[in-house]
């Protein structure tokens, strides 16, 4: 794969050099999303950091604070807190994803009956908004399951699992990958799709059993994108916000805190000096993160 | 060609333009020339009423129009940050309002009529969370004291007084349990609950909130063990009466309910008390209008002398030094302060009025408070003297869900030493 990128671009240089002037509507498209970005992406997290060493509430009078908020940030044990659970949450959360997603994915492109319809019903929890699932599945935990398991006489199903300091976690997980699976699971479909049906064939004249073949064929020919939905999943788990605010509001206690939680509490509670000093802790995390990834994918997933 | 690409550019900018300079002008006028301000309200459950008085305010002058905004109070602090406030407002007065009082950022209202007739006893309650200097930067609107809410049936049906000290408290709580009714309605789904509610009247019973938090400011960085005041010393005795009555007398699935949840399950009866301030009663009477309620201070002590009442100023009234219409807004805060429509209002949500021309709120659900509230008896609840950026609700909801008071304690102290030094 990595042969035929480099003669491609061998193939390319010697032309661009020739004809070197591009087309200026091409700038100009590019312009909308550029001033876009600078004014609400670039400006405003420039402006953050900038206050982050500072005293300022977000309003009113402030002054210089010079390194403050970075020292008090790293003797705090709540922002230790979200961090730890943030990371492990989607680990956890990622896994559980991704096994689910692959396994849905190789069972919706077999030759079984209502493949549409099915591929259709796996879909749907991709399109309803995370707070609206999170207010559901809140119901659903805090009502629903325990009356179900005073019914039926099992105890521990009695209290809320949102209410158990030590696995409201479940929960969020559960929800989470309940909306995130049609995600994966569509990308996944696209990629065994992609397989050619000769290797197969040619798997099953060799005498390989159908667990053989998902082992050896199926699971290395989809690699890179299972490399594409652990990034882009784990990526998206780290931002966690509003299906934790729907189900616990980062309770019980502050045992489900996430790092964004923190954060937004800041800009709301007066604290927004600080939280952008973790704000900007966070973007060095993610920006490290990337670079990871770039590290480990590059020349992989040429898609 | 070039004729060509340049006409499409053209076309493009003028395209984009279109809509930027759309967004311009519209943003100057409202139609008919009417002046437009943007009046918050922070209070959910009077909506209603103050929905028909701001329309009332409207059809009374063609000067300005007034536009309700409800969507609560944490889109108010973040608009402050965006330098967008609202016009004026009637909100909670809490430590995140006093934070705009004390940058300055809420404008002076010594000047208006209103503010001569406000009641100079209920001042310590609105300097506890700071000022700016020369400056009246809130004025009371409504002041709710909350405590104990009981249901006179279920007491009368087992024969129980309301109790006056912390073992008379037990006693009732024994009988009810014996006779198979929860005591309490917990609801520590929503952990402000049990902050209001289980912490703050545990701890007012029993702490000077007032004195306390002095001497915490004080401390400053250097709150610990061996500061002169700290959660871990002063809190811990008083919580662990709290987690006796959490512990033993609540109904059984507490912990997953919320606070819609408690407003139905004790108007239906579930429960003898409930500790929720006097908002919940019209909350309570939309299932049972005719229940028999009544309030009383929880007895924390063996000295019936100890009894007090936790107070807010649940509606202050503001006017942010951003605002673009400081007059106009003027005008409908003396609009508000009319003395029919600030005891309307006191009474549709059984508050106490703070001007000095108004009389003593006297409905039957909060007569048992009018006692403590006119001697003085009262505390600001400690949960709304931490500052908001440390969760102390969230730290109250894990007390009651079984945390270790003493380390959850020791945090606080190290939250309250790290603020100081950050700020």
């Amino acid at each position: 794969m990595s042969t035929t990128t480099t003669t491609r671009r061998g193939q390319g240089r010697p032309q661009s050099r020739s004809k070197r002037r591009v087309e200026p509507v091409f700038y100009f498209f590019l312009l909308p999303s550029l001033v876009l970005f600078t004014l609400a992406i670039t400006v405003p997290g420039l402006v953050g950091i900038f206050f982050s060493f500072t005293d300022s509430i977000g309003i009113g009078d402030w002054k210089f604070a010079g390194l403050t908020n970075y020292i008090a940030i790293f003797s705090d044990p709540a922002i230790l807190q979200s961090y730890l659970f943030t990371f492990g949450f989607s680990l956890i959360t990622v896994l559980v994803v991704n096994i689910i997603a692959f396994l849905l994915a190789v069972g919706l492109t077999s030759q079984i009956r209502m493949k549409t319809a099915l591929r259709t019903i796996f879909v749907i929890p991709m399109v309803v908004s995370g707070i609206i699932i999170a207010y559901v599945f809140n119901f659903l935990f805090s009502n629903s399951l325990p009356s179900a398991g005073a019914g039926s006489g099992i105890s521990w199903l009695e209290t809320s699992l949102l209410a158990n300091p030590d696995l409201a976690w479940v929960a969020i997980v559960v929800v989470t990958a309940w909306q995130a699976v049609p995600g994966a699971l569509l990308i996944y479909i696209a990629g065994l799709v992609s397989i050619p049906g000769d290797v197969y064939e040619a798997a099953e004249i060799d005498g390989a059993s159908k667990f053989q073949q998902l082992l050896k064929i199926t699971a290395p020919l989809v690699a890179g994108y299972v490399v594409i939905n652990i990034i882009l999943g784990f990526k998206g788990f780290l931002n966690a916000y509003d299906i934790i605010v729907g189900l616990t509001n980062g309770g019980p206690g502050t045992s489900t805190r996430s790092i964004a939680m923190t954060v937004i509490a800041g800009f709301n509670g007066g604290d927004y000096a600080y939280q952008m000093a973790n704000a900007t802790i966070f973007f060095i995390v993610a920006v490290l993160i990337s670079l990871l990834q770039l590290s480990l994918t590059r020349g992989r997933n040429t898609l | 060609m070039s004729l060509k690409l340049t006409r499409t550019l053209r076309m493009a900018v003028l395209a984009l333009c279109l809509p930027l300079l759309a967004g311009l002008l519209s943003g100057c006028t409202g139609d008919s020339g009417k002046e437009t301000i943007r009046f918050t309200f922070s209070k959910r459950e009077a909506i209603g009423f103050m929905t028909k008085l701001v329309a009332d305010y409207n059809a009374s002058q063609d000067e300005t129009e007034v536009v309700l905004d409800t969507s609560g109070v944490d889109v108010v602090s973040a608009s402050f940050v965006r330098g967008n406030p609202p016009d004026i407002a009637l909100a909670n007065y809490n430590m995140e309002t006093a934070r705009f009082v004390q940058r300055g950022a809420l404008s002076d209202l010594s000047g208006t009529q209103a503010s001569t007739r406000i009641r100079k006893d209920l001042q310590p309650l609105m300097d506890q969370y700071g000022s700016y200097p020369d400056r009246t930067s809130a004025l009371p609107y409504s002041i709710m004291a909350s405590s104990v809410i009981y249901n006179k049936e279920i007491f009368a049906a087992h024969g129980i007084e309301v109790p006056k000290t912390w073992s008379e408290l037990l006693a009732a709580c024994d009988a009810l349990k014996a006779a198979g009714v929860a005591p309490f309605y917990g609801t520590w789904k929503d952990d402000w609950t049990v902050a209001q509610g289980w912490f703050d009247y545990s701890v007012g019973g029993q702490v000077d909130t007032l004195d306390f938090f002095e001497k915490l400011a004080e401390a400053g960085t250097g709150v610990g063990p061996d500061s002169p005041a700290s959660f871990q010393k002063d809190f811990e005795q008083p919580v662990g009466k709290m987690l006796k009555l959490a512990g033993t007398y609540v109904n059984k699935d507490a912990a997953s309910r919320g606070y819609g949840d408690g407003n139905l399950a004790f108007a239906q009866g579930k429960a003898a008390m409930y500790l929720q301030g006097p908002w919940a009663f019209s909350e309570i009477a939309k299932t049972a209008p005719d229940l028999q309620l009544g309030t009383f201070p929880l007895p924390m002590t063996e000295n019936p002398e100890d009894l007090r009442v936790r107070v807010n100023v649940d509606l202050a009234a503001w006017i942010p030094e951003g605002s673009k219409h400081k007059d106009a807004a003027r005008d409908f805060l003396e609009f508000l302060y009319q003395p029919e429509n600030i005891e309307a209002y006191n009474k549709s949500q059984l508050g106490f009025t703070p001007t000095v021309d108004a009389d003593a709120a006297l409905d039957p659900r909060i007569e048992g408070m009018v006692e403590y509230y006119e001697k003085g008896h009262v505390y600001q609840g400690p949960s709304v003297l931490v500052p908001r950026t440390i969760p102390i609700m969230n730290y109250t909801q894990a007390l009651v869900l079984g945390a270790d008071p003493a380390a959850t304690f020791r945090t606080l102290d190290a939250d309250w030493a790290r603020l100081a030094f950050r700020q």
